[in-house]
C-alpha cells in the first residue's frame, strides 16, 4: 500500500467513514469538497517525460506557463545585413514545414508551395512585391515584426533563432517577386472559400468512437479492490445516479492543495486516499476513469464554480496565462484561439475557446488515442516549440478552470471524437 | 483485458426481412511491412479470417489481408426466416479465435 489512509485491519467504522466521504464526493456546487484526497506528492510521473513520438527539442530558453525567459522584443528595426538574397531558395524556405510550420500556414503567397491549402491568419502576400516596402521593412517583418506592431501574432523568426539572416534575405528576395494575385487550383485551396469543418460522426456510438471502449475498462476498475481492500464501488455503488453532474462541476479550487483540481488529478489523489490504487495522470487507468466519469455527466451543462474568491483568483491567473507568449514561436493561447480564431492555419481550422472543452477526454482519430484536456494543453505547447509542464501543474489547473468558465453552460458530450 | 468485439444487430425482425449486421473487432492489424525505429520489421499480426453463422449455417465469411486498417469493421446484410443466433468468429494470425454472438427474434 503506497499512501492509503487505512491499515489492512480497518474496522467497520472506517468503512462507514468511507461511505460518508462518498456522499460528500457526489455533492456538486461551490462548497469545498470533503472527499478524502492524498495531498502529498505529485499526481503525475516525475521527472515528467515527454510522450513517445513527440518532438524532443530543447526549448528551455523560451517562456513556458511556469517561467518567463524569452529574449525581449527588439526596440529598433535592424539595418539590412550586407547579404544577397536568393529568391529560389527563399521560395523553398517559405514552404518549409520543418521550421515552425512554414509561412504558408498563415499567408496566401501566390504560387508558393503550389498554393496548396495556405492559411489566412495573416494578410495575403501574393502582391507584396508591388507594395513598395523597403528591404529593411521586409527584413524586419520576418526577423521580428514586433518592431512595427507590438500586438502581432507573427513569430519572431529571426530574434528567436528560427531562420538565419541569410535565410531571411532569401525570403525577402522571394517576396519581392510576388506581384500577381494568387491563382487557386481548386476552391478548397482558397482559405476564404474553404468550408468550415463540421464534426458529423456520432461520438457516442462505440462503432464510431473507440474511446467508448475505455468505459468497459473503467467499470471493471470501479469494482476492483485496491491495496486497502476497498473498491470505488465500496462507497459509490451506483455511479450512474451519483455522478450525473459531478464531472461537469470540475475543475474546482481545492484548498487542501492550494490549486485547481480537474477530474484526472482528483481521481489520482482520491484513489490513493481510499482504495490505495496509484492511478497516475496520463496512464490508461486514469484516462479510462476520466472518460467514464465525464460520460456519466453527459448532457449536464458545464457548471464550474466561478463565484468563490479563490475560483475568481484562479480564473484571473488562468486568463493571464492564456495571454502569455510561449515558446520559440512566441504564441499565446489567445493568439490562435482569440485573435486568429475562426481562420485557417494551413489546413487546420482554429476554433474559439468556447466549444474546446465539453468533449474532453476525446478520441484523436489521427493518433488512435484518448487525450484528456491536460495532454491537449501539453501538445499545444510542444507544437509551438515551448516546453510543456507536467499534467498536474498548478498552472494547468488555473488554465483549465478559465477554459471551463468560457464553456459554462455547454453540455458535456464525452468522449468526443476529433481528427 | 483485450477490448471486446462490438456488434450492432436489430433484436427483432419480421420473417423474410433483410437485416443489417455491423461488426467491429478491436485489433492492431499490424501489416508486417512496417519497421520500428531501429529498422527491424514489426512482425505481421492481423485478423486473417472472419466468419458469421446463423443457427449453425454459414451466412458470411471473409479473408482479411494486411492492407486492412486497425479495428476492422465489417457490415453486411442477411435475410432472416426464423429466430436464432448469429455467431461471429475472428481468427488472429497467432491462432487465437475471438467469438461473439447475439440472437434475434423473428416474428
Amino acid at each position: 500500500m503506497r499512501r492509503g489512509v487505512m491499515g489492512t485491519g480497518a474496522a467497520l467504522a472506517a468503512l462507514a467513514a468511507v461511505a460518508a466521504w462518498g456522499l460528500a464526493a457526489a455533492a456538486p456546487g461551490a462548497q469545498p469538497s470533503k472527499a478524502p484526497i492524498d495531498v502529498k506528492g505529485d499526481a503525475a510521473a516525475r521527472p515528467w517525460k515527454r510522450y513517445p513520438g513527440w518532438p524532443t527539442r530543447d526549448e528551455s530558453k523560451f517562456n513556458t506557463l511556469a517561467k518567463l525567459s524569452s529574449p525581449p522584443a527588439p526596440k529598433q528595426p535592424r539595418p539590412v545585413p550586407a547579404l544577397t538574397g536568393d529568391p529560389a531558395h527563399g521560395e523553398k524556405l517559405v514552404a518549409d514545414r520543418n521550421r515552425g510550420g512554414s509561412c504558408l500556414a498563415c499567408h496566401v503567397m501566390g504560387p508558393a508551395g503550389g498554393a496548396n491549402l495556405p492559411g489566412n491568419v495573416g494578410p495575403d502576400l501574393s502582391e507584396i512585391g508591388n507594395a513598395g516596402l523597403t528591404d529593411e521593412q521586409l527584413f524586419n517583418f520576418i526577423y521580428d515584426a514586433r518592431v512595427y506592431n507590438p500586438d502581432t501574432v507573427m513569430p519572431p523568426w529571426g530574434s528567436h533563432g528560427l531562420f538565419s539572416d541569410q535565410e531571411i534575405m532569401d525570403m525577402v528576395a522571394f517576396l519581392k517577386t510576388l506581384k500577381a494575385p494568387a491563382v487557386f487550383k481548386t476552391p478548397l485551396d482558397d482559405p476564404d472559400k474553404r468550408p468550415v469543418p463540421v464534426e458529423k460522426r456520432d461520438n457516442l456510438d462505440p462503432m464510431e468512437n473507440p474511446a467508448l471502449w475505455a468505459i468497459d475498462k473503467a467499470k471493471a476498475l470501479w469494482k476492483a479492490r485496491g491495496p486497502t481492500g476497498f473498491a470505488c464501488a465500496t462507497c459509490h455503488s451506483n455511479p450512474e445516479d451519483s455522478f450525473k453532474t459531478w464531472a461537469a462541476t470540475m475543475p474546482k479550487w481545492e484548498p487542501r492543495l492550494d490549486k485547481v483540481l480537474g477530474v484526472e488529478e482528483f481521481v489520482t489523489r482520491h484513489a490513493r486516499a481510499t482504495t490505495g490504487f496509484d492511478w497516475l495522470m496520463e496512464t490508461d487507468e486514469n484516462r479510462a476513469m476520466s472518460v467514464y466519469l465525464h460520460n456519466l455527466a453527459n448532457g449536464a451543462p458545464i457548471a464550474v464554480d466561478t463565484s468563490s474568491p479563490q475560483a475568481q483568483a484562479a480564473i484571473a491567473r488562468g486568463k493571464e496565462l492564456a495571454n502569455r507568449k510561449l515558446g520559440q514561436l512566441n504564441f499565446a493561447c489567445t493568439d490562435c484561439h482569440g485573435k486568429a480564431a475562426n481562420r485557417w492555419i494551413r489546413g487546420q481550422w482554429l476554433g474559439e475557446p468556447r466549444g474546446q472543452y465539453d468533449h474532453f477526454p476525446t478520441w484523436r482519430t489521427s493518433l488512435q488515442a484518448i487525450w484528456d484536456i491536460r495532454q491537449r494543453f501539453q501538445w499545444c505547447q510542444v507544437n509551438i516549440r515551448a516546453d510543456e509542464l507536467p499534467p498536474d501543474a498548478k498552472e494547468y489547473g488555473d488554465l483549465e478552470l478559465y477554459l471551463a468558465s468560457l464553456n459554462q453552460g455547454l453540455k458535456e458530450s464525452v468522449p468526443g471524437i476529433r481528427h | 483485458m483485450a477490448d471486446k468485439p462490438r456488434l450492432k444487430i436489430p433484436s427483432e425482425a419480421k420473417k423474410g426481412d433483410i437485416v443489417e449486421i455491423k461488426t467491429l473487432m478491436p485489433h492492431v492489424m499490424e501489416s508486417g511491412q512496417r519497421k520500428d525505429k531501429d529498422g527491424k520489421v514489426i512482425p505481421r499480426k492481423i485478423i486473417n479470417k472472419f466468419t458469421c453463422t446463423f443457427n449453425g449455417k454459414p451466412v458470411f465469411s471473409a479473408d482479411l489481408e494486411p492492407a486492412i486498417a486497425a479495428n476492422p469493421y465489417l457490415q453486411f446484410y442477411v435475410r432472416v426466416e426464423e429466430s436464432g443466433t448469429f455467431k461471429f468468429a475472428w481468427t488472429d494470425d497467432d491462432g487465437t479465435v475471438t467469438t461473439a454472438e447475439q440472437s434475434i427474434t423473428v416474428g
